[in-house]
């Protein structure tokens, strides 16, 4: 016979919210109730699943240090249940209250009978902390290169002549060809080659098909974005792109693949960008941006995806706004590489993103050559402002004439943050370790970034205080009520997903890759190379990045949110306003990231 | 389950047999260690000698837990009609149809909780009307131990020094104070059941030495 209170409760707690009535009266049936005051010392090696009904309850780790906090709606034995194995935390109660056990053979018994609530108690022991939801079908936003390229080579030999390359176009009905010597790929031959280099130079039939293709063709790994393959097409204005696995050529992406696969795919706002002759028509492109976001977040797509997309806009707008610039100016007086720093370098840009880039220039910035990128970054900056992108507010951009600097320049500034760090420089140059090339001169930026981390690879005093300066926040403990539990038990209305969570992920992430002078900036794409080199541990590594994927995926939602109801885009949190579900996951995201800090603290930041 | 005790009415006397037969735990006992069964009746009346029991309600309390897994709530024929008293339980003549035999619950009562210390809030109701009702079943009614949360409640508040007001003892304004959650009302499994969870806090707030005889004492 249920009791009604009980199982209204049940009713309203995740994961038992899934339940119906009847199933929610059984599991109650084994249920016990049990009464603590404060001070009580609760018996947690029982063998039975802890339900907070009412009243607070602290977990201490056996060294006294405080955990966590459960409130109504907690669970904790789950671990024991899961395992058999106990552990050595202690309970106490803080404010009387209720508590529900939860006898071992219901909760198993539950476990198998619904596979939701399996996955829950299972995610929640091994903080797997994504995929609560069933996975979602593959958006065709997302589609990766692999997803629609045809699964077939079409190859021809240099030697062979343009007769026998058209037959063979003919006969597999293609528009290209993939010009191979030895397996490897050294060209592309397309129809519109053999008719204007060859019919219209009136070259005979037997051609070399060498002395008419394109040579050294731009190509685009299987596994990147589609809309990545379609940024590199607009860029170049090109319309097919060979396509590598592992470096070898497998196939070949056409334009045409491209339309056919999306027809009215939203990010064909990266080619309209780039087909914008004035500033005022990119601001109307970026006025797409908002509603392009929203269309994602209907589809699903991942926030770290989003991100990627977000940036890639960002890019093309300032690739698009470089090539006005230069038609404005004239031919720059040197090699340069427009560099973006922060979010927009990690690709990993939200849409209150600012403003953070830099150029560094082949020369030094004097005379003609100082005017010339005074003017250019001037254009680009302002038109970036002009297209929503806010001007950097301490001040992080090209238009700064301190972060105009040649080659020598750059490194010298990075060598003295390296070799003589200060804390509180360090608090503000560490958006200057994430960079990467978005214009111009790759091998410039690639001399950059070499010399950078050759020199972080051996500087534990800089390591010790880019630590430092990564510990400097910390994540919250917990929720409590309508409040965010802080660290040193003080409660705070409202939670920055971005400063209490996701910069605290990227802060430690970087410590670890300039350590192991790891080239990507993208925090998962560090994560990963952390992990495939033994820098960290992957379980960590896998941790850090689900904790990372969930707390982007929370700010992208309310982003969305906002956007929705025209409010500004925000990153607060409203504690009151987090499901069941999501608590669960933030407070273990939470968790994680407080391991992650003390891990960091042990390796870098001992005596020295 | 009962069914043997049913079968013969001299086995209906047995089980108040047995009950009177099995010991209460000595006074001495530990709280902790007792065992308790909360239980609530709804009646036609406020009269025990000539009202009936319409629903009954109980769930165990053991090792200071309530179990749920042995919490129960029959529907009882009535001889007569609720009349009025469906404004108080909520329950209808019609809903009576099915209802169980009074002398079968009573004796799975007896049966399965004898030496079991009752619990009610304002008990002393309960108490007369089970006897009662034992009498016309069995022909006999056993002695029973019941303590009164009510009661202990009164003493609690008196003991604070405060003024009680009758409103004040009323089971969901002594769920409040004592930070529990409230319950639907007059519904004898919930009333059961939230005399239990006040007895929980009760007990905590008698502290870990008391014994059974100082709770006798407060629910005097």
């Amino acid at each position: 016979m249920e009791i009604a209170d009980v199982t209204k409760f049940l009713a309203e707690t995740t994961p038992f919210d899934q339940l119906d009535g009847a199933a929610l009266g059984q599991l109650s049936a084994h249920i016990n109730v049990y009464y603590y005051q404060a001070q009580d010392s609760v018996k947690i090696n029982t063998d039975r699943l802890l339900i907070v009904r009412t009243g607070i309850f602290t977990l201490y780790s056996d060294q006294q240090q405080l955990l966590t906090k459960l409130q109504s709606g907690d669970f904790y034995g789950y671990q024991q249940l899961l395992t058999g194995l106990t552990d050595s935390d202690t309970l106490i109660c803080e404010e009387d209250g209720l508590v529900y056990w939860l006898a071992a053979e219901a909760f198993h018994q539950c476990r198998y009978q619904y596979k939701n609530i399996d996955i829950f108690f299972q995610r929640l022991f091994s903080r797997r902390l994504h995929q609560y939801r069933e996975q979602q079908q593959a958006s065709r936003f997302t589609l990766k290169i692999s997803d629609i390229v045809q699964q077939r080579k079409i190859a021809i030999r240099p030697e062979q002549t343009a007769q026998e390359a058209a037959k063979l176009m003919s006969d597999s009905r293609v528009s290209s060809l993939l010009v191979e010597e030895n397996s490897k790929l050294v060209g592309i031959l397309t129809d519109r080659d053999l008719r204007s280099r060859v019919l219209a130079h009136a070259l005979p039939a037997s051609t070399q098909v060498s002395q008419v293709m394109t040579r050294q063709p731009q190509s685009i790994d299987r596994h990147a974005y589609l809309y990545e393959a379609v940024q590199q097409m607009s860029q170049h204005n090109i319309h097919h792109l060979p396509v590598t696995d592992q470096g070898v050529c497998c196939g070949m992406l056409t334009a045409t693949d491209i339309i056919r696969s999306q027809q009215d795919h939203p990010v064909y706002l990266i080619g309209e960008i780039h087909r914008q002759l004035s500033t005022d028509g990119l601001e109307r492109c970026s006025q797409q941006i908002a509603a392009l976001a929203i269309t994602l977040s209907k589809q699903q797509v991942p926030a770290y995806e989003a991100g990627h997309i977000i940036t890639t806009i960002t890019d093309a707008l300032t690739q698009r706004l470089i090539y006005l610039a230069q038609q404005k100016l004239g031919e720059p007086p040197c090699v340069f590489s427009w560099l973006a720093f922060g979010s927009q370098a990690r690709m990993d840009q939200s849409l209150n993103a600012d403003q953070d880039n830099a150029l560094l220039l082949e020369k030094e910035p004097v005379g003609t050559v100082g005017e010339y990128f005074s003017a250019l970054a001037e254009f680009v900056c302002l038109g970036l402002a002009q297209c929503g992108i806010a001007l950097c507010p301490g001040n992080i951009m090209a238009t700064n004439p301190e972060l105009r600097l040649s080659l020598k320049g750059w490194s010298g500034r990075f060598a003295r943050w390296i070799a003589t760090p200060t804390p509180e420089a360090l608090l503000k140059a560490s958006i200057f370790f994430d960079l990467r090339v978005i214009e111009g001169s790759k091998g410039l930026f690639n001399a950059l970034q070499e010399d950078i981390l050759q020199r972080t690879t051996e500087a534990p005093l800089f390591l010790y205080h880019l630590a430092q300066a990564a510990l400097q926040r910390t994540a919250p403990l917990g929720f409590f009520k309508n409040f965010i539990l802080e660290q040193d038990g003080k409660h705070k209305k409202g939670l920055d997903l971005k400063k209490r969570g996701i910069s605290l992920i990227t802060d430690l992430v970087r410590v670890y890759a300039l350590y192991a002078g790891i080239h990507e900036v993208n925090t998962r794409g560090r994560l990963q190379q952390l992990a495939a080199q033994g820098i960290i541990d992957s379980k960590d590594s896998q941790n850090l990045n689900d904790a990372f994927d969930l707390l982007a995926q929370l700010r992208w939602e309310k982003h969305q949110h906002d956007l929705q109801l025209s409010h500004d885009v925000t990153n607060l949190l409203n504690p009151a306003e987090i499901s069941g579900l999501a608590r669960h996951q933030l407070k273990d995201s939470f968790a994680v990231i407080n391991e992650a800090q003390s891990r960091v603290k042990q390796r870098f930041c001992r005596e020295l | 389950m009962l069914s043997w005790l049913l079968r013969k009415s001299t086995a209906l006397s047995e089980v108040v047999n047995h009950f009177i037969n099995t010991p209460f735990p000595a006074s001495s006992t530990p709280v902790d260690q007792a065992n308790f069964l909360a239980l609530d009746l709804e009646l036609t009346g406020l009269n025990p000698r000539k009202d009936h029991i319409v629903s009954i309600g109980w769930v165990p309390v053991r090792g200071q837990e309530i179990v749920l897994s042995e919490a129960k709530h029959y529907l009882i024929n009535s001889p007569v009609s609720v009349g009025q008293s469906a404004v108080y339980h909520g329950l209808h003549d019609h809903q009576l149809k099915n209802a169980h035999d009074l002398a079968e619950i009573l004796s799975e009562l007896l049966a399965q909780y004898a030496g079991y210390i009752f619990v009610a809030h304002n008990s002393r109701l309960d108490e007369q009307c089970l006897r009662f009702a034992c009498q016309r079943c069995f022909g006999k009614a056993p002695r029973f131990r019941f303590i009164d949360t009510m009661q202990m409640e009164w003493q609690r508040l008196l003991r604070q020094g405060k003024v009680v007001k009758h409103d004040a003892l009323k089971l969901p304004n002594c769920l409040k104070r004592h930070g529990l959650p409230a319950m639907a009302n007059h519904q004898a499994l919930e009333d059961a059941y939230s005399s239990a969870l006040l007895l929980l806090s009760q007990l905590k707030l008698g502290g870990n030495t008391m014994t059974l005889s100082d709770l006798y004492l407060l629910s005097r």
